[in-house]
This record gives C-alpha cells, sequence and structure tokens, in this order.
C-alpha cells in the first residue's frame, strides 16, 4: 500500500473537511437524513472525485492505494460534519473484503466502480443476533446448477436498501464462503431498517433461493470478513473521535456565550470541570484512533489489541462526550432544532456497530493475554 | 568550536576522569571543567552554548553513566539562584549547589495555602538590614538535613495578594526553624511540617525585590516542571510482579479471578486507561517535536490520577477479603492498601484534580475564571481560617 506522507495526509483531511464544511452542513445533514437514500448523489460525487472513496481500493483498479492512516483521517472529518453516506459500507467494508478475498475477477469487475463512487456495494454480516460474528451469520448457501443460491436473512446492513452489489458471508457445504448478489436479484426482499440515528441507513434482507455469485476466495472466508471489520473498525474509530472533538468544541463556545447569574456558564466549575473531562475523552479517543490506524497499517504484532481498544475506547469516548454535552447545553439541547441530539443518536449506533464495548474489551484484554 | 570538536573533548575528559567505582569528587571536577552546566555564561560555570551542543555533552554523559551535566536544565535550585539571586548570593551558593554541597527544601505551602497559594500567611518583618520570620510551613520533603529552604512569605498586607508576596532563601540551622516529621495515611513520613518562630533572614538572600516573589515563584515552579517527570511510586511490598504488556493480568491470574467476566471487563476498562494515557503522551512529544504546540501535556496528571484510583481499586477488587489485610505476610493486600491511599498523592498534591481542571478549562479551552472575591483586595481584608 502507498502511503502518503504526514503532510498529504493532513491536506487531504483538510480538504475534505472544507468539502464537508461547505456541502455538509448542519441544514445539509438535516436535509439529507430525510430523503430515502440517506445521502446526497451530488456530495458522493465530489466525494469520489475528491479521490475518498477510491481511497482504499489499489491503483490497478482506479483507487488511490492508500491505507488505514489515510482513512482515519478523513474519517475524522466525516465524523465531525456528521456525514450521512454509503462510505463505510462501500469505499471501506466492500473494498476492503474484495481487496483482502482476493478474487482477481470480482474485484475487476467492483471496484472501479466503488473506487469512482459509481457502485454502491456493503456486506450482510450478521443475522437478527447483531453480533457480526461467525456465529450470528443466519443465510445458508448452496449449490445450484454452475451457481449458488442463498437462503435465509441477513439485518443490521448499512446502506442494504441503497446499495447495488451486497456481499454476503453464508454457511455452505464447505463452510463458511462470500457471495455477490445483485440488488435485483430474483428472491431478494430489501426492507430499510427504522433506524434510531436518522443519519444511518440499514436494511432487513431476506433470501429465498437467491442466486448468488461465489466469490474465489484465496484464504479462509472469515480472514477476508475480518480484515474488512478491522479497517471499519478503524474508520468508525475516527469518525467517532472527529465526532467527539467537533462536539466539545460546540460545546465549549456555548458555555462561553451563554450567560446565567450574570456571567457565561463556562465560568462555572461545574460546567468547567465536565469539559475538562471531555477534552480528555476526545483526545484519547484521538490517540486510540490512530494507533490503531498506525497498527493496521503496519500489520504489527499489537494490531489485534490496538483495533479493540480503539472499538471500545472511542465509542465509549463518544457515548459519553455526546451526552454529557447535552448536559451542559441545558435545554436548548433537549429541542430537536439542536444538533446535539443528532451527535448522540450516531454515538448511540456507532456503538454497536460490528460489536460492542463488552464484546471489544474482552477482545482487547484476550490480545493482552495472548501478548504477555 | 564544531559538534564534533566538542564531542571529543568531552569523550577524551570522561575516558579520564570518570570511574563509576569512583564518584567521590566527580560532580566537582564536573563543575570546574564547566560541564555541569554549559548553557550558563562562562562567568557562572557555564560554556555559552546552545541547546543542540548542550545536548552533545548530556549524550556522551549519558552514555557511560555519569551524573552531574544538564544541571542548567535539572538543578532548581541552583536555576533559581542564578535567574533571581543577588551577587552575593550567587557567589556564595550558585557553585555549591552545583557541586551538591547544599542541602535545599522548599517552604511554599502552608496550612491555610494549598490550591490557593498566593493566600500565604506566614509573615517576614523588617528587621535591620535583612527580616524576622514567623509561620507555619507544610509538605516539606528533606526539611531535617536542609541547609536553606526556598521560601515565600508575606512582606506587605495592604496590596492584593499576589502583590504582598517575597521569595527569600532562609537558613534552616537555627533555632528559629523547627521542623517535625509529617505522618501520613499510608503511615509513612517523607514530609515535615515546618515551624517558623523569629528566624531570622540575612540582607542578601531575598531574590527578586521585594514584592516581587509570586513572579520569582513561577519562575521557580518552571523549573521544578520541567524537571519532574510525574514520577508515580508503584507498589511497596518489593514483592516480585510480573511484568509484560499487562501487569494487572498477571495479578488476576495469580488471584485466580481471570476468568471472572465483570473482573475481565474491569480488566479491560482499567489497562485500557493506562494505554491511552500512554499514547496521548507520545503524542503530545510528537506535537511539541513539529513545534505545534499540545494541549495533551495539561491532561497527563489528571489523567493519571484517575489510572491510580482505578488500578488500586481493581487491585482490591482483585483481593477480595484478602485487602482486609495488612504486613509482611500479605504482600499483595499490602500492596493493593497502599496504591489505594497514596493514588492521593498524585490526586492531591501538586494541584488537586479540580484545580488542575480549571487549569484545563481555562488555559487550554480557553473558559472564563471564576469570579475572585479577593482580588484587587488589600490582603488584611482578605478572610482566612
Amino acid at each position: 500500500m502507498a502511503s502518503l506522507s504526514p503532510e498529504e495526509r493532513t491536506a487531504l483531511r483538510d480538504g475534505f473537511a472544507r468539502l464537508l464544511a461547505d456541502r455538509c452542513t448542519e441544514k445539509d445533514v438535516r436535509r439529507t437524513m430525510e430523503t430515502a437514500s440517506g445521502y446526497d448523489p451530488a456530495l458522493w460525487g465530489q466525494i469520489a472525485a475528491m479521490g475518498v472513496t477510491g481511497l482504499l481500493v489499489d491503483e490497478a483498479h482506479g483507487g488511490a492505494g492508500a491505507g488505514p492512516l489515510e482513512l482515519e483521517a478523513v474519517m475524522e472529518a466525516a465524523g465531525a460534519a456528521l456525514l450521512g453516506s454509503p462510505l463505510l459500507s462501500s469505499a471501506v467494508l466492500a473494498a476492503t473484503l474484495l481487496a483482502a478475498a482476493g478474487d482477481e475477477a470480482a474485484k475487476a469487475r467492483l471496484l472501479p466502480g466503488i473506487a469512482d463512487g459509481s457502485l454502491i456495494a456493503t456486506l450482510a454480516l450478521t443475522g437478527d443476533a447483531g453480533t457480526w460474528t461467525p456465529e450470528g451469520m443466519a443465510v445458508t448457501a448452496a449449490p445450484a446448477g454452475n451457481g449458488w443460491t442463498l437462503d435465509g436473512h441477513a439485518s443490521f446492513v448499512t446502506d442494504g436498501q441503497t446499495a447495488d452489489r451486497v456481499l454476503v458471508a453464508a454457511n455452505g457445504p464447505g463452510g463458511l464462503a462470500l457471495f455477490e448478489v445483485e440488488r435485483e436479484a430474483s428472491g431478494l426482499d430489501t426492507a430499510a431498517l427504522p433506524t434510531f440515528d436518522h443519519t444511518l441507513r440499514m436494511a432487513r434482507l431476506t433470501f429465498d433461493k437467491v442466486a448468488a455469485q461465489k466469490l474465489d476466495a484465496t484464504g479462509p472466508a472469515w480472514d477476508a470478513v475480518q480484515a474488512a471489520l478491522n479497517m471499519g473498525l478503524v474508520a468508525l474509530a475516527g469518525e467517532q473521535a472527529g465526532g467527539a472533538r467537533r462536539v466539545l468544541e460546540m460545546t465549549v463556545d456555548y458555555a462561553k456565550s451563554r450567560i446565567q447569574f450574570g456571567r457565561p456558564i463556562g465560568s462555572f466549575q461545574a460546567i468547567k470541570h465536565m469539559a475538562a473531562d471531555l477534552l480528555l475523552e476526545s483526545e484519547s479517543a484521538t490517540s486510540a484512533a490512530r494507533n490503531a490506524a498506525r497498527a493496521l497499517a503496519e500489520n504489527a504484532p499489537d494490531a489485534k489489541a490496538a483495533i479493540a481498544l480503539a472499538a471500545f475506547a472511542c465509542a465509549d469516548a463518544y457515548a459519553t462526550t455526546t451526552a454529557t454535552a447535552i448536559q451542559m447545553h441545558g435545554g436548548i439541547a433537549f429541542t430537536w432544532d439542536h444538533p446535539a441530539h443528532l451527535y448522540l443518536r450516531r454515538a448511540r449506533a456507532g456503538a454497536q456497530l460490528f460489536g460492542n464495548s463488552n464484546h471489544y474489551r474482552e477482545r482487547y484484554l484476550q490480545a493482552l493475554e495472548a501478548q504477555a | 568550536m564544531t559538534d564534533n570538536q566538542l564531542r571529543d573533548e568531552v569523550r577524551a575528559w570522561l575516558a579520564d576522569n570518570w570511574n563509576p567505582e569512583e564518584r567521590a569528587g566527580f560532580l566537582a571536577k564536573v563543575v570546574e571543567a564547566r560541564w555541569a552546566a554549559p548553557r550558563w555564561p562562562v562567568e557562572w560555570f557555564g560554556r555559552g552554548l546552545d541547546d543542540t551542543q548542550a545536548r552533545i555533552i548530556e549524550r556522551e554523559f549519558a552514555a557511560v553513566g555519569a551524573p552531574g551535566t544538564a544541571q542548567d536544565r535539572t538543578n532548581l535550585w541552583a536555576n533559581t539562584v542564578l535567574a533571581k539571586g543577588t551577587e552575593a548570593l550567587k557567589h556564595q551558593l550558585v557553585g555549591r549547589l552545583l557541586r551538591n554541597e547544599v542541602g535545599m527544601c522548599l517552604l511554599y505551602s502552608e496550612p491555610g495555602a494549598g490550591s490557593d497559594l498566593a493566600g500565604i500567611r506566614t509573615r517576614a518583618d523588617r528587621s535591620g538590614d535583612g527580616w524576622v520570620v514567623n509561620g507555619q510551613k507544610v509538605w516539606t520533603s528533606s526539611a531535617a538535613t536542609a541547609d536553606y529552604g526556598m521560601l515565600i512569605a508575606r512582606t506587605d498586607w495592604d496590596v492584593p495578594k499576589h502583590r504582598g508576596i517575597s521569595f527569600f532563601f532562609l537558613p534552616m540551622k537555627q533555632p528559629g526553624v523547627e521542623v517535625r516529621p509529617l505522618r501520613q495515611i499510608t503511615n509513612e513520613a517523607h514530609f515535615n511540617e515546618v515551624f517558623i518562630t523569629d528566624a531570622a533572614v540575612p540582607p542578601d538572600n531575598l531574590l527578586g525585590r521585594e514584592g516581587e516573589g509570586w513572579s520569582v515563584l513561577q519562575t521557580a515552579l518552571a523549573y521544578e516542571r520541567s524537571v519532574m517527570g510525574e514520577a508515580a511510586r508503584g507498589p511497596r511490598s518489593g514483592a516480585k510482579e510480573a511484568g509484560g504488556a499487562a501487569p494487572m493480568v498477571a495479578l488476576a491470574r495469580e488471584a485466580g479471578v481471570l476468568a471472572d467476566p465483570l473482573i475481565r471487563q474491569d480488566l479491560a476498562r482499567v489497562t485500557a486507561l493506562r494505554q491511552l494515557n500512554a499514547l496521548n503522551t507520545a503524542r503530545a512529544k510528537a506535537d511539541l517535536g513539529q513545534g505545534t504546540s499540545s494541549s495533551l501535556m495539561s491532561l497527563g496528571k489528571l489523567a493519571m490520577s484517575r489510572i491510580l484510583h482505578e488500578e488500586a481499586r481493581l487491585r482490591t477488587a482483585m483481593l477480595g477479603a484478602g485487602s482486609l489485610l495488612e504486613g509482611p505476610d500479605h504482600p499483595r493486600a499490602e500492596d493493593a492498601n497502599f496504591l489505594s491511599l497514596n493514588a492521593y498523592f498524585t490526586s492531591i498534591g501538586g494541584g488537586t484534580d479540580q484545580i488542575q481542571r480549571n487549569i484545563i478549562g481555562e488555559r487550554v479551552l480557553g473558559l472564563p475564571k471564576e469570579p475572585e472575591v479577593d482580588r484587587d483586595v488589600a490582603f488584611r481584608e482578605v478572610r482566612g481560617g
């Protein structure tokens, strides 16, 4: 993977942040979250033109060939702006799964479209259990003629209602395998799920003898899934760190300008001390997210621990920050028209996506035990 | 002199003069050879070098394990005297301080002035050409052996609190200075109370001008902060603990609770706090290296105090009823209980967590200060107690 220099990475993040500051304002977020697709196609085109959708795709398939460090940096900006888009589903999860599975034909078929944003793909990895573990999957595969058919269901499929292609992990006669399904495939029923985070799109997919193309994976299928989840967790951690920092900034600004008892509420230690504690939360989240990106980029021995740490530390820091921010604002943040609850909703969603904090604390501990 | 010439000179000098088996007298030689404070001017034991060249000397000393250099960065006492002392005091003490021939202590905090240090009530009154001091100081380490104490005392009661303070070198070995050990909650005594009754300060021992003590104190505190990397103490039992990536994990295994899912969650949470702090510190250093200031530095102490309290709590939880005991036959209980109490050393000492949160809120986040009722009021009128 061609990593950018720290300066180039900063420039990429800043350029992306400027685009979002211009085109993904709170007003834009609110408008977009009311749409069925949950994303703004015009903005999506600009994100693609900047190279962000193709960040992880190799140059042979039309991407930038960058890695986790670059991804984490842009996701901090995405999180700060509360961007609603299929970036995580398509450009992160699907792109990584395809690269890791190593099916050259599938890569040639799908990666160029993912890279230029013209094709949206996503992963179906868990059933109603919502565990994102091998045990949680509820799709089975059976051979049919020259191909395969899928039966069962997949839930919490991010952007499942908008994806052109769904990459499905399913149990077949030979164990776990990966399959590609077209959105219009016969027997596939896609039901949009009502999400608490209105900027997030999820669907439940029901498979009834759905024709599917098997990916010719070069290694165990779960390894490719784990690679995609690892990249997804780094992206999510970056988004959470960026979101936490933005919410703290908003809250500190408010504490400086809101006057009660004849003085700014930020001069009261009751508020000031909460802000100081949140600074520690958001800085620690930033450190954890960047450390996970570093470890994954280097394929370091501590990568498993670093990713698990970021998974729960960033999720918890974001949840704490957004919840405390509402309390610090007081009544104004209890209104729908104030953005604080939008961030809280995103934080609560991220805290469940791909496994919750208890799950990742256990994984972190297992990794430490293995290191010791 | 080029970097290479300097490096050769230090190496040659160390080869001729440094013998780890023969340490007596070495410090005096370091001072005489002008290695002790190379950034200082030539007239004060130095060489007037820039930081880059001084670091070359420090690296050569470190490479052979020789002490005594870098005192222009690390010797709080000598730096303070050189920066703010009278000519007479500098001639009297700078060389001896560099040679570590003078015992020193700090006389700042008082029973009535902890977080609000500018609220001190120890007084220094003019007496002849010098001063006579009365009052009480606390949290003083090394007071019993010290020759001098760096003292802040009030010399003017008719101006607001920060403006009436002066900074002195108080001779400790005199009848008016009484030192009593202070027994801590850990049943140790690392600090003392110092009772000062009609103790004399000679005329040359005022640093800065009368009434400018607060600004001299800021200079001294800045040296102190740059020197003291937050060195939190570990267990005191001396019982061997497995190191590795996660010492708490090893303790849980030893205590037979590593399979307990609640303990496992707690272990991950607490271990993560320490790792996150290490990551923050590393990021702060990288930021500083790039010349950008970092808000992370100020968070370290607050984070460390939480880590120490949490680790001690978890150690206690892992022991269960075992933590009821103490003494040499129960080293793990001894550790858990000691660390539970000693965590307050970090969460109170050197600025309480609450003061630290004020500093972070005001200096890092830019939040406004609380109104101060004792501001612009003659200290005589300020409420004490």
